[in-house]
């Protein structure tokens, strides 16, 4: 899923500073799961802004709706209802949400609530770490799984640094070493050989370096 | 269901003694289908346990955990609760009894008294009830939360009765109140009256009663208490400053031969003066020191040895192995000097504390002697109730049964279970007569008040003075009334008194009101009586909302009419906020199947399915082993020197000849699955390993422990070292080789209290008595040495302990870091050891070396029946109950209880106890057709749900799931109602019935729409 | 701010602070008027929306009273809510509210007494922090800069 976080009071109150009235829309998709953008974030973040605004003297009128997805304009189309009662929209979706509202509705000032930070997965109820960059060709068939360019620090291809130590990642002792842990995972699968074969430079043009990707399925694409 | 024993003319039980046995076996048989009629001679019921401050091992507020119970005792329509009343006579037999019961007079009416404490108020002075503290009260409510909630007077104590009865608004004092006389029928009764402490007054060496800061374990216990004489403050009795020293007297009374003393264990007090000890030292830490005089430290329960280790290594109790002999009183200071003798070396010291707590034991009361004669049962030699050693509960006189205290001393927990045991022996004298209790006949169907818009009444009581001589409900009512949606609002005088009920009622019918505000009382007391009420009146009844004006308003500002006023305002307005967004629930009902599986088939397995078949279910009873009996078939004798084998074999045949119980050896459990009432369980049964399913309402777990055997001292290694077990087979079995010995070793706590397993087995020093006896009875001659850590022949074991003594067997201390030493030498063994007393290394060839290994826990079938059965287990791999006081049969997942030693080690008597007692519990949760699991669970709407999994991880039981659609499913009849899943979603997808979130929001905007 | 009487949202948990509420009645020990109970079956189910909604109505003060540590009668939901009340703290001090308003308390049922004095301390605490500053908008609306 993609993972995200409240950006700084601070920061969203700037942005919202001039209007008095706003949308505030959340998603019930990847932000929901991750608990940073969901029904019960948005009327939090709701409440909170009110707040902030009746400490200043201030009415702030908020809108809350949250959407199945906002990466989808079907979803998006939803927001026609309110948007002329607005001055602005403030989202808790990911990027990709925040954009689509802003494609749909040309005029209207869109605001992010959240910033976007990355693919990962649920280590336990209420931890959430980095998996993957989506770098456009996928190489864990050959490193047991564990992906070398989300979870090596330093994107190695070829076995670990000489700052691995005792299995962790010299950035900090809370991350582990991704090449130690493809090295173990290796020999647990019996496949120490597949470490020995030294992997070719990596093409990055399925990645974000060859521009702004996109994929079409002939078969459904209209 | 047929009856087995005796002819009945009736199903009510009468249960003498109010205490917690006694209310355990009224709710029990009140929950089975049985009329109860309950007395207790005082004014209250809850007996003893009401006056702890908190208890073992868990340090728990008592009260907090009592309370509930008691006001079950108040609502249950099976049981009729009668207090300040004796039994006067009995005449009849098992199943018609006829007993006439004598009531003194309370000088209060019941139905009047609102325990508002007016009268309690102006006789100040001479009031307080403070037990042991405190001289008795003309007026006294023995705690906060009595049940009755209502005073009692001591008319003779009196002197201005006019000037009483004047200072009661409710007019509930009855100068003239006469003593009443009735006769009842009934088919069973059961004794749980408790015993009394023993008054340390009477030996002079002491100074209880003579020196103010000598205090028993009782009046220590009301002190530290938050509802006590101090309100919590611990403080010396002489001249109110906190003592920093504090000193525990154990036996005190107890296990003695002089005048005054008891030969016998109280049981209890250890556990209670460690409690004491470590309550002070968590409330002071090293602002006090805490020092236990003890004999044997007798820690044999369950966890309980784990206790004492904490007791000692956490909190720094101190514990001195010595019995002092006297308590002197410094003069001036109050001070208070003990000297005493430590066993190391004999050695004489002196020191002073400020404060000295006598551990004082049970004694059997005079009344209860009385009262045995007009029962005509017999007592034992110490004057408690004569029980045969394999039925436990069973008094000498058919259709009586006794529990608790009045049977032995003994723990809470114990109690509990001996408790259930009597009620469940005692429904199996009577059939359930009248299914239908009589209130339910008289319901108007409900009415759908769905699209209704909220049509609400307010109800305000005034609870005699309570409320009303405090704000004036006039006026609460006239702000009421011009609330939103609210159509009426009244004054309503008691609101929960019968005519007030009746008003509001037909109130409902005439204006259409559809919820329900009631400003009184507590919804913790009283919010049943008054859904009861709506649903009387054709509402459903999770439309009522109860506004706290007394316990949380008048009672607290009674200084200030003004404030208790506006704040009784805003609580209308919060409640009436509230109210509007309910909506009717119901109760989620589950059919239930009858029948019943009781895994193992040892002694509490069979005694277990016994009982349920002789009260007519039908039992699976599944063996893994080839044949029934267990561990007891190795055992040949009890202490007091019962026939194990043959009531082994007695009980083996009976089993197997019922024709409700199918017997499945060779058999273990595989798989299951369901919900309590209607659970299957697979069961696959040798030799071919064929696979069955059993379809069965409730489950009892009775899978026994193992022997334990330790690789040392020789075991196994060396001819002349055995386990007691196997010394008791010899016993029997080559007697005449056991006779040739001349000198026998016996090794106490082998592999028990040891780091790795640090519990007390507790059957191992009985069983060493048992034997030492038994060889002493073949060979006069033969010399016996007991190396001991501690003797807990708790109860009346310590008979036996002495009779050892007497008869010569030696018993010797060791300490663990020094224990005793053995090597083979020929067919002897040779074992060194340390004498405390005579500070000497002792060395002796013993023809016998018997090592007492107790038993441990079957750890891997535990594991695996925990997991198919999704039950806790203690660290040592016995099953954890659900609540280790109140509830030491019944295990968390409703349906399942525990017998035996699957609970934790104990003697054949306390298996029959549990198993039977695990039959009770059993009883109860079988008695209806149906189970209600209520209405407050959380509910889940799937439009809304993300199947984020947040629910899943937080749900403390583990109930929510992703179901087949993809959204998270909660069974509601396995959600406990606590709305963590609901606080935490993060789509707002799921809703605590009862609790909703429109409902807390519009409470909180209720009192707070003002504001801004 | 001399008659300042400040409102104080207390939720409470049915087993354990709402009991030694009515025990503190009970034992006539008297507290301030101001506090006002909300009772819930655990603190457990307080939720973060509804502490925040209560500051936002106006509330000048809030706490959350469960049971003791290790007393939670569904096992850890005392713990949940002093989480979640932590979170509040934090929201609160975002927007430049005195984190001090709100707290998480534990009590048994039988603590009628520390009921009576938590009341006590936590109001006198709230009078002197002031009124809660989103009650600001009654001084008027200001224009948007």
């Amino acid at each position: 899923m993609i993972t995200a976080e409240r950006k700084p009071m601070e920061e969203i109150l700037e942005c919202i500073n001039p209007y008095n009235r706003i949308l505030l829309v959340g998603c019930n998709e990847c932000v929901t799961v991750c608990a940073a953008g969901g029904r019960k974030e948005v009327g939090l973040l709701s409440t909170a802004l009110q707040m902030a605004f009746m400490k200043e003297g201030r009415t702030l009128e908020v809108k809350e709706i949250t959407l199945e997805r906002q990466c989808d304009p079907e979803y998006v189309e939803e927001l026609i209802t309110y948007i002329d009662q607005v001055e602005a929209v403030l989202s808790m979706a990911c990027g990709c949400g925040v954009q689509e509202i802003a494609r749909r509705y040309a005029t209207k000032p869109v605001f992010p609530a959240v910033n976007t930070k990355f693919m990962g997965a649920s280590e336990r109820q209420g931890v959430w770490s980095e998996r993957c960059r989506g770098c456009g060709d996928c190489l864990l068939g050959l490193t047991g799984g564990i992906c070398p360019i989300a979870r090596c620090s330093k994107r190695l291809m070829n076995g670990p640094c000489g700052g691995s130590t005792k299995g962790k990642c010299e950035i900090s002792p809370d991350v582990d070493c991704a090449w130690n842990l493809i090295w173990e995972r290796l020999k647990a699968l019996g496949l120490e050989k597949k470490y020995e074969e030294i992997m070719v430079a990596k093409d990055w043009r399925p990645s974000w370096h060859g521009g702004p990707r996109r994929i079409i399925r002939e078969d459904m694409a209209e | 269901m047929e009856n087995q024993n005796t002819k009945q003319t009736n199903n009510k039980v009468l249960i003498i003694g109010g205490g917690v046995g006694g209310i355990r076996a009224a709710l029990d048989l009140a929950e089975a289908g049985r009329d109860v009629v309950l007395i207790d001679r005082s004014a209250s019921i809850g007996g003893l346990m009401t006056q702890l401050d908190r208890t073992f091992p868990t340090n728990n507020c008592d009260l907090c955990t009592l309370s509930p119970h008691l006001s079950e005792t108040g609502r249950e329509h099976h049981i009729e609760l009668l207090t300040m009343t004796e039994l006067a006579e009995l005449q009849g037999e098992a199943g018609s009894f006829t007993v006439t019961l004598t009531s003194h007079p309370r000088y209060i009416d019941l139905e009047k008294c609102t325990a508002c404490g007016d009268c309690y108020e102006k006789f100040k002075d001479c009031v307080q009830f403070k037990p042991g503290l405190d001289h008795r009260a003309p007026t006294c409510m023995r705690y906060p939360r009595a049940i009755p909630q209502a005073f009692s007077i001591d008319i003779s104590k009196c002197k201005d009765i006019d000037g009483l009865v004047s200072v009661c608004k409710s007019d509930a004092i009855i100068p003239d109140d006469t003593e009443k006389k009735r006769t009842v029928e009934v088919g069973a009764i059961v004794l749980a009256t408790g015993a009394e402490l023993f008054d340390p007054a009477v030996l002079d060496n002491y100074g209880g009663g003579a020196y103010p800061n000598v205090v028993t374990g009782l009046e220590y216990e009301r002190i530290m208490s938050a509802s006590g004489p101090t309100l919590g403050s611990l403080v010396r009795p002489s001249d109110g400053k906190q003592p920093q020293k504090v000193a525990w007297i154990q036996c005190v009374g107890s296990r003695g031969i002089n005048k005054a003393d008891v030969p016998y264990c109280s049981s209890v007090c250890c556990m209670y003066a460690l409690k004491e000890a470590i309550v002070t030292k968590e409330r002071f830490q090293d602002s006090i020191e805490a020092t236990i005089f003890y004999m044997d430290m007798r820690t044999s329960g369950k966890d309980y040895e784990r206790y004492r280790n904490r007791a000692e290594k956490e909190y720094n109790v101190k514990l001195i192995r010595s019995r002092p002999h006297t308590i002197s009183e410094k003069p001036g200071t109050h001070d208070l000097s003990i000297s005493y003798a430590l066993e190391e070396g004999s050695r004489n010291v002196t020191e002073t504390y400020d404060m000295v707590v006598l551990s004082t034991g049970f004694r059997p009361t005079e009344e209860m002697t009385v009262l045995s004669e007009k029962l005509g049962i017999e007592l034992n030699q110490h004057r408690f109730a004569k029980t045969a050693g394999f039925s436990p509960v069973e008094t000498s006189r058919p259709g009586i049964y006794a529990c608790g205290v009045f049977e032995s001393p003994k723990d809470i927990p114990e109690t509990m279970a001996q408790a259930s045991a009597a009620a469940s022996k005692a429904a199996g004298n009577l059939d359930i007569l009248n299914e239908m209790p009589a209130s339910q006949e008289e319901m108007l169907p409900e009415r759908d008040v769905t699209d209704q818009a909220p049509k609400i009444g307010v109800f305000i009581c005034d609870c005699g003075f309570n409320i009303g001589g405090v704000i004036d409900v006039g006026e609460i009512a006239a702000y009421a009334e011009v609330l939103p949606n609210v159509v009426v609002a009244e004054v309503a005088g008691h609101g929960c008194s019968r005519e007030s009920m009746l008003n509001i009622q037909s109130k409902i019918e005439e204006c259409g009101l559809n919820r329900i505000v009631i400003g009184g009382c507590s919804p913790r007391t009283h919010e049943a009586k008054f859904q009861d009420m709506i649903r009387r009146a054709g509402l459903n009844r999770y439309l009522v909302e109860m506004a706290n004006l007394r316990d949380q308003d008048t009672w607290v500002h009674k200084h200030n009419p003004d404030l208790a006023t506006k704040k009784a305002k805003e609580l209308i307005r919060m409640a009436v906020s509230s109210v509007a967004l309910r909506h009717p629930l119901t109760d989620h009902l589950l059919p239930v199947n009858k029948d019943i599986l009781v895994v193992g088939g040892g002694v509490s397995g069979m005694n277990s399915a016994l009982s349920l078949a002789n009260q007519g279910f039908k039992v699976y009873l599944v063996e893994q082993a080839l044949n029934l009996g267990g561990l007891a078939r190795k055992v040949n004798r009890t202490l007091s020197g019962d026939d194990v084998q043959g009531y082994i074999q007695e009980l083996i045949a009976k089993t197997t000849a019922h024709e409700r119980i199918e017997v499945l050896t060779g058999a273990t459990v595989v798989d299951h699955k369901g919900m309590p009432g209607m659970f299957t369980t697979g069961i696959q049964i040798a030799p071919r390993m064929y696979y069955r399913q059993i379809k069965h309402g409730a489950t009892i777990i009775a899978t026994g422990a193992l022997e334990n055997r330790p690789q040392e001292y020789l075991l196994g290694q060396h001819n002349a070292v055995m386990t007691q077990l196997d010394l008791d087979s010899m016993l029997e079995k080559q007697p005449e080789k056991v006779k040739a010995w001349d000198h026998i070793v016996m090794i106490q706590c082998v592999g028990s209290r040891t780091p790795e397993n640090p519990n007390c087995s507790r059957i191992c020093c009985q069983t060493a008595i048992k034997n030492a006896l038994r060889i002493k009875d073949a060979n006069p001659g033969a010399r016996i040495f007991v190396l001991n850590r501690d003797i807990r022949t708790v109860g009346f074991q310590e008979d036996y302990y002495r009779e050892a003594r007497e008869k010569g067997v030696i018993f010797v201390r060791y300490e663990f870091d020094a224990k005793p030493v053995v090597t083979g030498e020929g067919d002897q063994v040779l074992v060194s050891f340390r004498d405390p007393v005579l500070e000497k290394q002792l060395e002796i060839t013993a023809d016998c070396l018997v090592l007492s290994t107790g038993l441990v826990a079957n750890d891997e079938a535990t594991e695996d029946l925990a997991m198919i059965f999704h039950l806790n287990r203690t660290d040592d791999g016995f099953f954890l109950e659900n609540h280790i006081k109140l509830r030491p049969v019944d295990l968390h997942v409703p349906g399942f209880m525990v017998a035996g030693t699957a609970h934790s080690p104990k003697d054949i008597r306390e298996s029959i106890v549990q198993a039977q007692a695990a039959a009770g519990r059993v009883l109860t949760f079988l008695a209806k057709d149906t189970i209600n699991l209520g209405a407050g669970v959380a509910k889940v709407d799937g439009k809304k749900c993300a199947a984020c999994l947040i629910c899943v991880r937080a749900c403390p039981y583990g109930i929510p799931f992703i179901n087949a659609e993809g959204y998270s499913e909660i069974d509601p009849a396995q959600c406990h109602g606590c709305g963590v899943c609901a606080a935490e979603c993060p789509a707002k997808a799921i809703q605590l019935m009862q609790y909703e979130d429109d409902m807390i929001s519009a409470e909180l905007n209720g009192l707070l729409e003002r504001i801004l | 701010m001399g008659n300042f009487e400040p409102v104080i949202v207390a939720f409470c948990c049915h087993y354990c602070a709402y009991t030694a509420a009515d025990m503190a009645g009970s034992m006539r020990l008297s507290y301030p008027s101001n506090v006002k109970i909300v009772r819930v079956p655990c603190t457990g189910k307080v939720d973060t929306k509804h502490i925040l909604q209560a500051f936002h109505k106006g509330a000048d003060g809030v706490y959350v009273a469960g049971c003791l540590e290790g007393d939670c009668h569904f096992k850890n939901g005392n713990i949940k809510a002093a989480r979640r009340v932590a979170r509040v703290k934090k929201l609160l001090s975002e927007i430049g509210i005195e984190e001090e308003r709100v707290e998480m308390i534990t009590m048994s049922a039988g603590m009628g007494e520390r009921f009576a004095q938590t009341a006590t301390d936590i109001t006198e605490k709230i009078r002197n922090l002031g009124p809660n500053p989103v009650k600001n908008i009654r001084d008027g609306q200001k224009q948007p800069a």
